[in-house]
């Protein structure tokens, strides 16, 4: 190996470096703030991420690949990377004040983001399935230890214990469809293994097709994998689980589609698997969601409808089936970390606002708050003008290109029965008389984050054209 | 560049809606949107005394990009069809600011601003002539009214409002697969002129009109889609009403001008059978339960359902006269029964009761608004010389052609009519004043009269000289006749 070629790699990798090396100054620097300066955190770590999206933008230019194949900087990884940081960002300054309301404010907690943000930095750009290991555990390992970071709530405990146990076994599961992998093809690498000439229909291989898929699904949350999420959203502190329901879930899309269109993975009819965990998915994140009364519980079972419709785009492959579901993540990025904003702002004093009914009447005192949050609820709902709407509508269109009109006509179904809860937080928010006085923390930091959620909610939805073009731009396989 | 006519009437309401959210004072609030809507409302007349009556081609169209990457275009457009819709949008656009001028006593600043957003939606509707942008205002429009329904409504407001909701979304989530599919049959474009010039085969036409039939028949509303127009109705506020009945009602029955008859014409041909029945059952079925109501605003919905029916009846009656009867019949509901919702609001303020055995003899405490209220009772009715009978009459000619058995259970639901409102009109009107006796009743006022004098200025000029109304609308629907069944003769 050549100081060249040395030099590429790790050109190819700077912006996991910057995140990284930023992450271990910060874990030091972060012992020297003194109590009352914590924004100092914040600034530290939001100018980190800052720094790590301006290098990934000066080195899209072009493909680069790096590590011997493990590691691809290519323009998928930047469009996914860009989501996390903006999912960071967002969770940064929604945690200041929150933080310090929950008593976690310690320079470790912004630190654990940044590892987390690193191993999804990893997951995007990864083209082993061995480097997507690395990145997977580097995120789920600090995501762990984020969702019990409630030290004297047990509840938090109890869910960072389920997500250790599961999260363990499903990436057992993952590692040992590498291994066969390994076995059947005598590679790790997603493109040596696309040029394998097997019979994709192989047992051996589709055994290990399933145990990879099942390792990927349990990331994103997937139904017959979902079980951890909603304890483990309910738990965690409300800022992580707006982080988790956003980034975490964008790279396992990332990885879920390098690998299940891999052209070897996809010769193995693993879209008829795909399309059932979509279709399941979707269903019982949509029927469950409808009687819960807590609001986080609502959400996690709302990430797993909106889990399924993403697979949906997945299940459509191809160019627009591979943009659609990096679109629909992008807005899904908005619009969640906009409501998960919303109900972060109302934990004050004694107040938590984690069940839904604690925001009856909040459009009497709070117009233009709840104004923000209606938008926010339509466009998870999918009601146009907003970006929500159009996300559905391109993955829809993806799969209708593609031929599957019935899933077409399923999915739609299910988003009318999601339809219906959250219509019905927009019902409580604006057709009940208010119960008590509400004093929302609207700290300059959760303004920002609400300000840029919905511009993006907005934005998006009325002027889809320059994102659609960056998705399409992005997206792989055409 | 040609001077952006229909974009200024679309978003006329709309920046009143942005001005209205910077004001204060709900005195401010009303007399902004009155201004807005009065203003919108005299473009809209600028649009008809400029429209050409002479071609069937779109006209003041506007077109840029908008979404280019997948072919979605910002194009707008009118012929004579959506012309008339558009004016009678605007029309009765300012009737519900000043139906809600003491109605509405909380909240007026929110309930203004959703009002001039649903318009300027509405308006979008009619004058959208790319499929997508149609579709994108069709389903933002469930935003408003879910709000005026569910905030402002009566007290079963809260399921009123999430059955119109999910009634409306559920028809036209499948509307939109419909659209996605015409999308990539049709050449990847959502041009609505470009779409209706394919010719699709039959098979991918039924499929298409079934799904855009669900979407559509849930908003005129057709038996046996029409739970949710009783529950809507009655709850709403007297604006909600009115839009409801004047306005959202007309665009299913558009929706099957604009894109069944002309895109999927064997189809239409071939199902019209169905639907002319499915019309008559809502004529009869409508007129029955209208007969059994006891609740003012619960029978006008329900008349409504009946009325409706004629509506569809005569555009799939598939010729001349029933098409040209359907339509204005579809503007004559708008108005007439617009204006009794707009009458049992003026009603309600003053008692608050809707209950039909509260009322009786009220003629000698309020003459004038008796009065009016007769010529709007006859109207709907379809009495000679008002603005339904020239409907109805084109409507059961276009019918009986089409179908003798249909025509006479149109006939049936006209005579049903007559039964149900006369007898409202009797109770309520007539007979001892024992509303007088419960109630502190006044007459209408200067400002109740200025909504209500255009409305029966309609009902009279239609009635007497239906003429310039047919004018506006006889070219475009000589075309779509030619559409319809040129493509049918061909096969």
């Amino acid at each position: 190996m050549t100081a060249a070629t040395l030099f590429q790699w790790i050109l190819a990798s700077l912006p996991e470096i910057t995140v990284i090396t930023g992450a271990c100054v910060l874990l030091i620097l972060g012992q020297l703030v003194r109590k009352g300066q914590e924004n100092l955190l914040v600034w530290g770590s939001v100018a980190i991420v800052l720094i790590a999206a301006l290098t990934t933008l000066l080195l899209a230019s072009e493909v680069r690949p790096a590590y011997s194949g493990m590691f691809v900087a290519d323009r998928f990884a930047v469009f996914f990377k860009f989501v996390f940081y903006l999912a960071t960002v967002l969770t940064f300054l929604l945690s200041r004040k929150y933080a310090d309301i929950e008593g976690i404010g310690s320079s470790e907690y912004y630190v654990m983001l940044l590892f987390a943000l690193s191993g999804m930095m990893i997951m995007a750009s990864a083209t082993d399935l061995l480097s997507i290991y690395v990145g997977l555990e580097l995120m789920v390992l600090c995501t762990y230890v984020l969702t019990g970071f409630l030290k004297r709530e047990r509840r938090s405990n109890e869910a960072a214990l389920k997500y250790v146990i599961l999260g363990a076994v499903s990436t057992g599961i993952f590692l040992y469809g590498v291994s066969l992998v390994y076995g059947l093809t005598g590679t790790t690498q997603l493109d040596a293994m696309a040029a394998v000439s097997g019979d994709p229909l192989d047992p051996g291989l589709l055994l290990a097709v399933v145990f990879i898929v099942a390792g990927l699904v349990f990331k994103i949350g997937a139904v017959p994998f979902h079980m951890w999420v909603p304890d483990v959203y309910e738990g965690a502190p409300t800022t992580v689980t707006a982080f988790m329901s956003v980034g975490p879930k964008a790279a396992g899309f990332a990885v879920i589609l390098r690998v299940f269109l891999n052209p070897l993975v996809a010769a193995s009819d693993v879209w008829i698997i795909v399309a059932v965990i979509a279709v399941v998915t979707a269903a019982l994140g949509s029927f469950v969601a409808l009687v819960q009364d807590n609001f986080k519980r609502l959400l996690a079972y709302s990430s797993i409808a909106h889990a399924g419709f993403a697979t949906f785009g997945v299940v459509a492959g191809g160019a627009d089936g591979v943009a659609s579901v990096m679109l629909y993540l992008l807005i899904y990025a908005f619009m969640n970390l906009g409501i998960f904003g919303a109900v972060i702002m109302m934990r004050n004093g004694d107040f938590s606002g984690e069940v839904i009914e604690d925001y009856a009447g909040f459009a009497k005192s709070h117009p233009g708050l709840a104004l923000l949050m209606l938008i926010y609820l339509f466009s998870l709902a999918g009601i146009p003008p907003t970006a929500g709407f159009f996300a559905k509508f391109y993955v829809l269109t993806a799969l209708v290109e593609r031929g599957f009109v019935v899933l077409a006509v399923i999915a739609v179904l299910l988003s009318a029965v999601a339809a219906y809860f959250y219509i019905r937080i927009v019902m409580v928010i604006y057709m009940r008389e208010p119960e008590r006085a509400f004093e929302p923390a609207l700290t300059p930091f959760v303004r920002a984050t609400l300000a840029c959620t919905a511009a993006g909610t907005i934005g998006i939805g009325l002027f889809p054209e320059w994102f659609l073009r960056l998705a399409q731009h992005s997206a792989f396989g055409g | 560049m040609a001077f952006p006519l229909l974009s200024l009437i679309v978003f006329l309401p709309a920046a009143g809606a942005g001005v209205l959210m910077c004001l204060r004072s709900d005195d401010a609030v009303r007399w902004t949107a009155l201004v807005f809507t009065v203003l919108d409302l005299a473009l809209a007349v600028a649009m008809l005394a400029a429209f050409d009556t002479t071609t069937h081609e779109m006209q003041f169209t506007e077109t840029h990009p908008w979404v280019p990457a997948i072919g979605i275009t910002y194009a707008l457009g009118v012929d004579g069809i959506s012309a008339l819709f558009v004016f009678l949008t605007a029309l009765l656009g300012w009737i519900s600011v000043l139906a809600s001028w003491v109605a509405i006593d909380r909240k007026v600043k929110e309930f203004m601003v959703s009002l001039l957003f649903m318009q300027a939606l509405m308006l979008g509707v009619f004058c959208a002539l790319d499929l997508f942008l149609f579709y994108v205002c069709w389903e933002a429009m469930l935003i408003p009214m879910y709000l005026i329904i569910g905030v402002w409504g009566g007290d079963g407001r809260v399921y009123a409002a999430f059955k119109f909701f999910l009634y409306t979304l559920a028809g036209s989530l499948l509307f939109l697969i419909g659209v996605i599919v015409l999308y990539f049959h049709g050449g990847e474009t959502f041009d609505i002129l470009a779409l209706t010039a394919q010719d699709l085969p039959f098979r991918v036409q039924s499929w298409l009109f079934f799904a855009f039939l669900i979407a559509f028949a849930v908003k005129v509303p057709m038996v046996p889609v029409h739970t949710w127009l009783p529950d809507a109705h009655v709850q709403a506020p007297t604006a909600g009403s009115i839009i409801l009945a004047g306005v959202l009602l007309k665009m299913g029955a558009y929706g099957f001008l604009r894109f069944s008859l002309p895109m999927l014409p064997e189809a239409s041909v071939y199902f019209s059978p169905l639907m002319l029945a499915l019309s008559a059952l809502a004529i009869v079925y409508g007129g029955l339960l209208a007969l059994a109501q006891d609740d003012l605003k619960k029978l006008v919905a329900y008349s409504s359902i009946s009325h409706m029916g004629f509506v569809t009846m005569g555009i799939f009656a598939l010729n001349l006269r029933g098409l040209e009867g359907g339509i204005l019949q579809m503007f004559n509901h708008g108005v007439t029964t617009g204006a009794l919702f707009l009458f049992v609001g003026l009603i309600y303020e003053r008692t608050h009761s809707r209950s039909i055995a509260d009322y009786g003899g009220l003629m000698k405490v309020a003459p004038v608004y008796t009065a009016f209220l007769a010529l709007f009772t006859l109207s709907s009715m379809a009495l000679p010389g008002t603005n339904s009978f020239v409907g109805e009459l084109l409507v059961l000619s276009g019918g009986f052609a089409a179908n003798l058995t249909v025509g006479a259970a149109a006939v049936l639901g006209a005579l049903l009519s007559a039964a149900y409102l006369l007898g409202m009109y009797r109770k309520v009107a007539l007979g001892p004043a024992i509303v007088a006796a419960r109630y502190k009743i006044w007459d209408v006022n200067a400002r109740e009269m200025a909504a209500i004098v255009p409305l029966a200025v309609f009902v009279l000029w239609v009635g007497l000289y239906p003429k310039p109304f047919l004018n506006v609308i006889d070219a475009s629907v000589k075309h779509l006749l030619t559409q319809v069944h040129d493509k049918e003769g061909g096969q």
